[in-house]
């Protein structure tokens, strides 16, 4: 495969624009390999149109259904030869052409600060890919880290020359604060000029007192297409704690003092695997694409696979 | 209170009490202070709470889990204390006895009273199993040395608390084949407690010693006396004695032994003993032995091809002790002797000086030549004057006349006799041992005249024909008759006489009753010739020392009769049993806390790891 062209501010001069930290210009050349993997494997057409045809029913070129007509609709619109043959007032709807709004939700919350390596680097390592994917297909691209200490949000951006913007805004962004995911949902679309409709993915490790639920629900009743993206670090998944520990949460900072015995662990995993089997059916039953990664695996491995899977986009 | 002193026996109860108070407040600080536990930083803690349970750890039941846990551990940490004291009874726990525990060895323990197979027990097993009894029932501030005896005494060990060691001591103690000398075992204990903080001997022994070692009185001490076999049991035992050997003195080619067998038991006994000259039996002998008696048999001409003679005493079936059942003897060398033959050849004379071996050299001269040399006729164990006599009767030497006549004859002639005939022999007198002169023709004899203390050992009414003459320095002995004039030469009596005149004129002869010389003892040192060195003699047998080979016996009644007494006195004191053992259970007190110190480990880990305690 020849090598793939950098991407704008590639190079060392690159690495200094981004200002170093989690992305480099190696990281950006896996980003531009990754989308010409992805054209080319053709695992996502209608995300590579530049316009994609939405459900808003407006002034697009293309017939979709008639209404009737209620006082104060625009009479350019009535079908004139309908009225004709039916004596029935209808107007003329067509579907209306508008590029996609990708909004990018990172949980930064302090959780995501556990793990070796941190789940926040993958998030936002699989965060910039995507929002790179989105550039590269010239839709818009927002991104939110979600959160308590978070700074504002990124605003939407078009077009691959987005990319660095984007990326020294996600070297900026750290673990810390605690996830109130459905508090952190509230204020990012409190922060949404205007309701369009979009994409929403959603990075997390959805490790939240109050559960998943509301807030996946706050951003699917703000018309905003779903995808979950959980994240997880290996020691989480299987801990490889024994004795006498003080736990401390990352987030509450409490403690609890313990006694890690087998039963204590088998009882942990158990519960871990019911999150991620909640979250899981959850989706499914909205058919919302959901994925469980590991904080050890490469970001581009994760991308390539959510897209290989199918149902990121639709 | 040095660290010497605490480290080498039980630990001081004053000791203890300061480390245990000091420990003990160390461990509950210890326990005081919060354990500090690993902190590790989870990203999600609801994960984990259902199995945290409360989240106090300031609750009742944390609490009494803690306490739970701090009794545990103070408990542990007392029980070892405790094993450190290693407590005793307090009435045995008499402080500051110096034992010395002194174990008989002698022959006699060799004996096996109940279990007669050669792998049964002896009185030996028994009191090295009642000498570990002793020192397993040592006090805690006692110490105690082993020592054993037999001829000799021999400490084991030094002065012990280790009852490990002490019984190392006492399983080392060996068998001996001396006979037992109990007033030099007890001053050689007596020597060792010299000094030492309430001495105490306690003697382990059958009591087999002698009326004399008895009587003595012993030392100041405080003797314990622990005997083993049933008290006041009787023995069962048949020995040998003594068992010797000699040659003959008229006849050194010949070899007469002399065995003394006794029954120390009860019952009749009837027993064989074979005796041996190397590998072969060449006597048996058969005795019917009545209950304690010593029986002396004599062999008269033991068949001896080799020096070494063995005895062996083939016993009856309960016979308890076999180290008396075998002596040894060493028939001595043939002696080497010279003879003067003084007169013209006489072939007959010669025959009978060639009878007597090769170990008789015979020098031959003519009178005149002997006159020549008459300064060393006395070097001569005879002189054999045939047929003639020297110029002057001889005062010194020991002498036989043949026909003496002339100038020097010893003896007056008065005349002659024809045809005399052996009327009278004095059977008694050496020169006539094992003579038969009865029908000696005679052709003619010398009538001599004797003098005062001259014996007539043969005659022919009122003439003296066999005359003996002893004065100091002087032997002679006579002939009256020319034995060519005779048919004496012709009769075995002939070489009989020259060799009995021998044996009485030779300065070592002795014709009294056979006293076998005894065999080397056992236990005693002894220097079996002048130009040897001094041995002591450890066991029964042969032994070479230098050149020589002697034969050692044990040769001790008091050591073959496996009687056991009720009890024991020594100068005219009855000497009281040991103390009974400072503990007689099964268990230590210090054992058992170690033991329950261990089950409580067990426990708190078991708790600990079941989350009864923290």
């Amino acid at each position: 495969m020849p090598p793939a062209p950098a991407p704008a501010g590639a190079g060392p001069a690159g690495d200094r624009a981004l200002g170093g930290g989690r992305f480099d210009e190696r990281f950006l050349r896996k980003l531009e390999s990754l989308v010409m993997t992805i054209r080319r494997s053709r695992v996502s057409d209608g995300l590579l149109r530049a316009n994609r045809a939405s459900k808003r029913v407006g002034a697009g070129l293309e017939f979709a259904d008639h209404r009737d007509y209620a006082a104060g609709d625009d009479l350019r619109y009535l079908d004139w030869n309908l009225y004709g043959r039916l004596g029935r007032l209808a107007l003329r709807l067509f579907q209306e052409e508008e590029d996609l709004l990708v909004e990018v939700l990172v949980d930064a919350s302090g959780s995501m600060g556990v793990g070796s390596p941190p789940k926040l680097d993958l998030a936002l390592q699989i965060g910039a890919a995507l929002a790179y994917v989105g550039l590269a297909n010239l839709d818009r691209v927002a991104l939110s880290p979600l959160g308590d200490d978070q700074a504002a949000a990124l605003p939407p951006a078009r077009g691959k020359g987005a990319i660095l913007p984007i990326l020294r805004f996600l070297n900026g962004v750290s673990a810390g604060g605690q996830s109130g995911l459905a508090a952190s949902v509230r204020s990012f679309l409190a922060r949404r000029r205007r309701h369009r409709r979009g994409l929403a993915i959603v990075i997390s490790d959805f490790y939240d007192p109050a559960g998943h639920r509301a807030a996946l629900d706050l951003l699917r009743h703000h018309r905003l297409d779903l995808v979950a993206i959980q994240v997880s670090a290996p020691q989480e998944l299987a801990p490889d704690l024994r004795g006498d520990v003080e736990l401390r949460d990352v987030e509450t900072g409490e403690t609890r003092e313990l006694t890690i015995s087998p039963a204590v662990l088998a009882a942990y995993r158990q519960r871990h695997q019911t999150l991620l089997r909640d979250l899981e059916g959850y989706c499914r039953e909205r058919a919302i694409p959901c994925f469980t990664v590991a904080s050890d695996q490469p970001f581009d491995a994760v991308v390539l696979r959510m897209f290989r899977g199918g149902g990121l986009l639709r | 209170m040095s660290l010497a002193t605490l480290m080498s026996g039980p630990l001081p109860v004053r000791a203890a009490v300061v480390a245990g108070a000091v420990s003990a407040a160390a461990i509950t600080a210890l326990y005081l202070v919060r354990l500090r536990r690993r902190r590790v930083v989870v990203s999600f803690a609801p994960l984990w709470l259902p199995a945290a349970g409360p989240r106090t750890t300031t609750s009742w039941a944390r609490r009494l889990r803690n306490l739970l846990s701090l009794l545990l551990a103070l408990a542990m940490f007392g029980l070892v204390l405790l094993a450190a004291i290693d407590p005793r009874p307090a009435a045995a726990d008499r402080a500051g006895r110096s034992l010395v525990v002194l174990i008989d060895r002698s022959a006699s323990m060799s004996a096996r009273d109940g279990d007669r197979t050669a792998s049964g027990t002896t009185r030996l097993d028994r009191a090295r199993a009642r000498a570990t009894e002793i020192v397993d029932g040592l006090g805690g501030a006692d110490r105690a040395l082993v020592a054993s005896f037999a001829a000799d005494a021999v400490a084991e060990s030094g002065f012990e608390a280790d009852a490990g060691r002490l019984r190392r001591a006492v399983a080392a103690v060996a068998p001996s084949e001396e006979p037992g000398d109990l007033p030099r075992a007890l001053a050689f204990a007596s020597a060792i407690l010299r000094g030492r903080p309430r001495p105490t001997v306690v003697l382990v022994s059958d009591g087999a010693f002698s009326d004399e070692a008895r009587r003595t009185s012993p030392p100041e001490l405080d003797i314990r006396y622990a005997g083993v076999g049933p008290p006041g049991r009787p023995g069962h035992n048949v020995g040998i004695i003594s068992f010797a050997a000699r040659r003959l003195p008229v006849d050194p080619s010949a070899v007469e032994a002399a065995l003394v067998v006794q029954n120390f038991g009860v019952r009749p006994a009837s027993v064989a003993v074979d005796i041996s000259a190397g590998d072969a039996t060449v006597e048996r002998v058969r005795l019917d032995l009545a209950p304690g008696e010593r029986r002396r048999h004599e062999l008269p001409n033991v068949f001896a091809p080799d020096a070494k003679l063995q005895a062996k005493l083939l016993p009856p079936a309960d016979d308890e002790l076999a180290l008396d059942d075998v002596a040894y003897a060493v028939v001595p060398p043939l002696p080497h002797r010279r003879i003067l033959r003084v007169g013209s050849a006489d072939l007959y004379l010669d025959g009978a000086l060639l009878s007597l071996g090769r170990t008789v050299a015979v020098d031959r001269l003519t009178l005149a030549a002997a006159e020549a040399q008459r300064a060393h006729w006395s070097d001569y164990d005879l002189v054999v004057f045939d047929g003639v006599a020297p110029a002057a009767p001889p005062d010194q030497g020991r002498f036989l006349f043949l026909d003496p006549h002339g100038p020097g004859n010893p003896f007056a002639e008065r005349g002659a006799v024809r045809d005399p005939v052996i009327a009278d022999v004095r059977r008694d007198h050496p020169l006539a041992r094992q003579l038969d002169l009865s029908d000696v023709n005679i052709a003619s004899a010398r009538r001599l005249a004797l003098a005062a203390g001259d014996v007539t050992v043969a005659g022919s009414f009122g003439v003296p024909l066999l005359i003996a003459r002893e004065r100091p320095g002087l032997r002679i002995a006579a002939v009256s008759f020319d034995p060519r004039q005779s048919d004496l030469p012709m009769r075995p009596a002939f070489p009989l006489l020259i060799a009995n005149a021998l044996a009485w004129a030779g300065p070592k002869s002795d014709d009294a009753a056979i006293e076998a010389p005894p065999a080397l003892l056992t236990g005693a040192s002894a220097r079996p010739r002048e130009d040897l060195p001094e041995v002591a003699i450890a066991h029964v047998g042969f032994h070479r020392v230098g050149d020589m080979v002697v034969a050692a016996n044990l040769s001790d009644a008091r050591e073959s009769d496996t009687a056991t007494p009720a009890d024991l006195a020594l100068g005219g004191r009855k000497l009281a049993p040991p103390d009974p053992p400072a503990w007689r259970g099964g268990i230590r007190v210090g054992h058992l806390a170690l033991w329950l110190a261990l089950a409580l480990l067990l426990l708190e880990w078991a708790s600990y790891h079941r989350r009864w305690t923290t």
